[in-house]
């Protein structure tokens, strides 16, 4: 048995698929395309599927990652992006399939390109918005609140921001590196709502998620 | 694809992944390859929508002609429709994010009486004119089938062609009338004139209906030539018959989330309340290759994991074991699963449970419809009490907890001994349970107990019975749960307020017109919903309009008079129907269709079970 890895890009309407969702659609595609792998052994026997990091809903992401066992040792994995591939939505593009190095417990923080508009372009120009960007980000602490499993807490988001880069190329754009994985996750929509409350305009965010970082700094792989 | 312009707003509302299509198997096309773009409208939401059969047999149908591009539309959820109408976005069909303007037909499948405000709401969200009088031009042609188009009179204002029948044949016949008239440049009203000509087709604008000042039904006029009766279209071999061996596969969960295959079409059964058991008429089974087949080809093309053998009674099914058998021989390797949804109390054996519950296990569902056996006699639901209790015996043996039991109140002879009567049987279930030697160690049973309201429907032998009024339907409510004594038992029942809305637009006539366009305009929309539903503005509605609901759904009407959906034909005969319903009265039951015929006019279309070879012959 060989611990597969595929990486995937989940976009277009495909960015509304939530994550329970996404696995029903997997483990479909797995079947469909006859792929031969794991399959738990319990009563209600099913593929055995997992993700590494959950994405929310809304987001397009360019790093996926679904990990699967396979029953041949000696399966040819250059093959099975384009077998998964026939068998999905249009929006998820399977791009790699390679042995799993890093265990999604190494996973540590994660990269957002955000890009934002006002909900009412009448409400706030570009320009104004990007100008209060640079301020917002420029304070010494952003404090919001976060909902956790026990609860409604403040955070300090300006500690989390482990990188950022801000752009008026296309738009108001910012990437993010923000912390990831299973004991600490920041999602960027809490950054985009604190910026909302911070310049008084409803915004619209359009996010992805571009890489998905170890500990020492390299992809997820 | 979705529209650009929503995407702002679309996590602004819950479940956005109805809004965008984008699944595997949707049919994307070039539009302008195409002559006729038909928009196949669902009014309920999209995860109800995309677990019906029809539109997944007639979406295939449709786009595997060349010309032909059927997309699909569902209604959006009231806060997405918030959304739309807010920033003036029109409903778009899910393939090509295209308006409802522009497309040649749109096409509603009515599968109940309260989601008719929601055909009238699609229409307008679409920037579509709700009246048909104010759709003047050959196109924006707006058809329905379904069940409901066996009386649509209360929506004869709106929809410009209603489908009788099986869908399969006539829809493309009109569909391939319209290509004609459009290349010839036909009017609207030329091109309804010919299409009423077609078997199956209901112009309801060429019927002229004049009233009794008692508001009972004069007269029903054909105009211009069109046919005083419109029969329903019937296919007679389901093997021929087309059905898809792919589905659109939904990205979000539905409904039904797997695979659908129709065994057979029709019952043979006859319960009196039951109007699919007589619109369906004769039962058409598929063979258990053709059956066999089909489901392997929708696992493959789907990715399903399940597969539901679906029809109106499944363990009617004459090759019921082969046909699980034949389909275990592949199914438990591929690690696929089967359902028998629909199980009569009678139907369920050793070998069918042997057979379904091999890959996966749920609860267990039967419906004896009435407490005693008095009333099930005169319901005609041939279920003796000593075959559920047998059933439940074998479930409890098999391993299974969980029994749920459904029933109705309301039934036409029924009387409050025989609604305490389904306290009883469902205390008597209980007791079964613990009379079982090897049941489930350790555990309790759980029995639930559902009451909805029975609404009197036609085409049954019960569409000339008043509806209880609500007040008795809650009295009745109210003593089944005090007949109630041990906890084992859930009991729910269902809101007799829409059964009485429900009753009034089933045997509705044109008059109702009035009330459903007032109600669209208050933005009525979504009645099937408690979150929407308000009995309240309708009742104001209808007295605006003048208009007493319980002459529709509370009255007994006479024998002879002419009922608004006599002009239409679906195989039982008026005499037939008349039969049963004096049966009912004398609490008698009637054999199904393969003990003995009892003469209901649907060996007219000459195939099925008519034509079969009955085991006895009384």
């Amino acid at each position: 048995m060989k611990n597969a890895r595929v990486f995937f890009e989940k976009n277009g309407a495909c960015k509304y698929i939530s994550h329970l969702d996404l696995n029903r659609v997997m483990l479909r595609a797995v079947g469909k395309s006859r792929l031969d792998i794991w399959h738990t052994e319990g009563f209600h026997q099913h593929a055995y599927i997992t993700f590494a990091l959950p994405l929310s809903l809304g987001f397009a992401s360019t790093c996926e990652s679904m990990d699967f066992r396979l029953l041949d040792d000696h399966a040819d994995m250059s093959a099975i992006p384009a077998q998964l591939n026939a068998c999905l939505p249009d929006g998820i593009r399977v791009y790699r399939c390679a042995e799993a190095k890093d265990k999604p417990a190494d996973i540590d923080s994660a990269v957002y390109a955000v890009r934002m508009e006002p909900m009412n372009a009448d409400d706030i120009s570009d320009k104004e918005l990007y100008s209060k960007l640079n301020d917002f980000l420029a304070q010494p602490q952003i404090i919001t609140e976060k909902k956790t499993k026990k609860g409604k807490k403040d955070i300090d988001l300006k500690a989390y921001i482990l990188d950022c880069d801000l752009s008026d190329a296309d738009g108001v754009g910012m990437t993010l590196r923000l912390p990831a994985g299973s004991s600490l996750n920041i999602n960027p929509s809490l950054i985009v709502t604190a910026f909302e409350a911070y310049c008084g305009a409803e915004l619209h965010a359009d996010i992805t998620r571009t890489a998905i970082l170890t500990k020492e700094g390299r992809p997820f792989e | 694809m979705y529209p650009k312009e929503i995407e702002k707003y679309l996590l602004k509302v819950q479940k956005p992944g109805r809004y965008v299509g984008g699944e595997p198997g949707a049919v994307v096309k070039d539009k302008r390859a195409v002559d006729v773009r038909f928009a196949f409208c669902f009014p309920d939401t999209y995860e109800i929508g995309m677990s019906h059969l029809g539109i997944k047999i007639l979406y295939s149908l449709f786009n595997e002609k060349p010309y032909i591009w059927c997309e699909r539309v569902f209604a959006p959820w009231i806060d997405m429709e918030e959304q739309m109408r807010a920033h003036a976005i029109p409903l778009y069909a899910l393939e090509s994010g295209d308006p409802l303007t522009d497309f040649d037909f749109i096409g509603f499948t009515l599968q109940y009486e309260l989601s008719y405000t929601n055909v009238l709401n699609m229409l307008s969200l679409g920037g579509i004119p709700v009246l048909s009088r104010d759709r003047k031009d050959l196109n924006h042609i707006v058809v329905a089938g379904g069940p409901c188009a066996c009386n649509p009179e209360p929506i004869t204002d709106f929809v410009d062609i209603f489908f009788l029948g099986d869908g399969e044949e006539v829809d493309l016949e009109v569909i391939e009338l319209y290509r004609v008239c459009k290349r010839e440049g036909k009017s609207k009203e030329e091109f309804l004139r010919l299409a009423a000509q077609i078997s199956g087709v209901y112009v309801p604008s060429l019927y002229d209906v004049s009233y009794h000042e008692d508001g009972t039904i004069a007269a029903v006029t054909p105009l211009d030539g069109a046919p005083a009766k419109i029969e329903k279209r019937a296919i007679m071999d389901m093997d021929a018959c087309y059905y898809p061996d792919s589905f659109v596969v939904p990205n979000i969960e539905i409904v039904h989330d797997r695979a659908v295959e129709e065994i057979f079409r029709g019952c043979i059964r006859g319960c009196r309340f039951c109007q699919a058991g007589f619109l369906y008429r004769p039962v058409r089974e598929k063979s258990v290759d053709c059956i066999n087949e089909q489901c392997r080809a929708l696992c493959r093309n789907t990715g399903y994991d399940e597969v539901s053998l679906s029809s109106l009674s499944s363990s009617d099914y004459t090759q019921v074991v082969p046909m699980l058998k034949k389909l275990n021989s592949w199914a438990k390797q591929e690690k696929v699963s089967l359902s028998l949804p629909s199980l009569r109390v009678d139907g369920f054996t050793d070998d069918i449970l042997d057979e379904i519950k091999s890959v996966r296990k749920s609860g267990l569902t039967f419906a004896p419809e009435a407490g005693s056996q008095r009333l099930r006699d005169a319901i005609n639901k041939n279920v003796f009490e000593d075959e559920l209790m047998d059933t439940c015996r074998v479930a409890f043996e098999g391993g299974y907890t969980t029994v749920k039991l459904y029933f109705m109140i309301g039934l036409p002879t029924e009387t409050m001994d025989d609604v305490a009567a389904i306290a009883e049987l469902g205390r008597k279930v209980v007791d079964t349970y613990y009379s079982v030697e090897n049941r489930p160690k350790g555990k309790s049973p759980r029995v639930t107990v559902s009451a909805s309201s029975f609404v009197p429907k036609p085409f049954t032998p019960f569409q000339w019975e008043p509806q209880d009024d609500m007040d008795t339907l809650r009295e009745k409510q109210k003593h089944i749960r005090a007949s109630i004594t041990t906890k084992k038992i859930t009991y729910n029942y269902h809101d007799s307020d829409t059964s009485f809305l429900e009753a009034v637009f089933a045997r509705g006539d044109r008059k109702l017109n009035k009330a459903m366009l007032l109600a669209h305009e208050r933005g009525m929309h979504f009645d099937g919903w408690g979150d929407c539903f308000s009995l309240q503005r309708w009742l104001d509605i209808f007295e605006e309009c003048g208009i007493d609901p319980a002459f529709y759904a509370n009255r007994r009407r006479s024998f002879d008079e002419i009922l608004p959906w006599d002009h239409l034909d679906y195989g039982v005969t008026k005499e037939f129907l008349k039969r049963e319903c004096e049966r009912a009265y004398a609490s008698k039951p009637s054999p199904n269709c393969r003990e003995n015929c009892m003469n209901c006019g649907a060996k007219k279309y000459g195939g099925g079970v008519c034509y079969e070879k009955r085991k006895s012959v009384l």
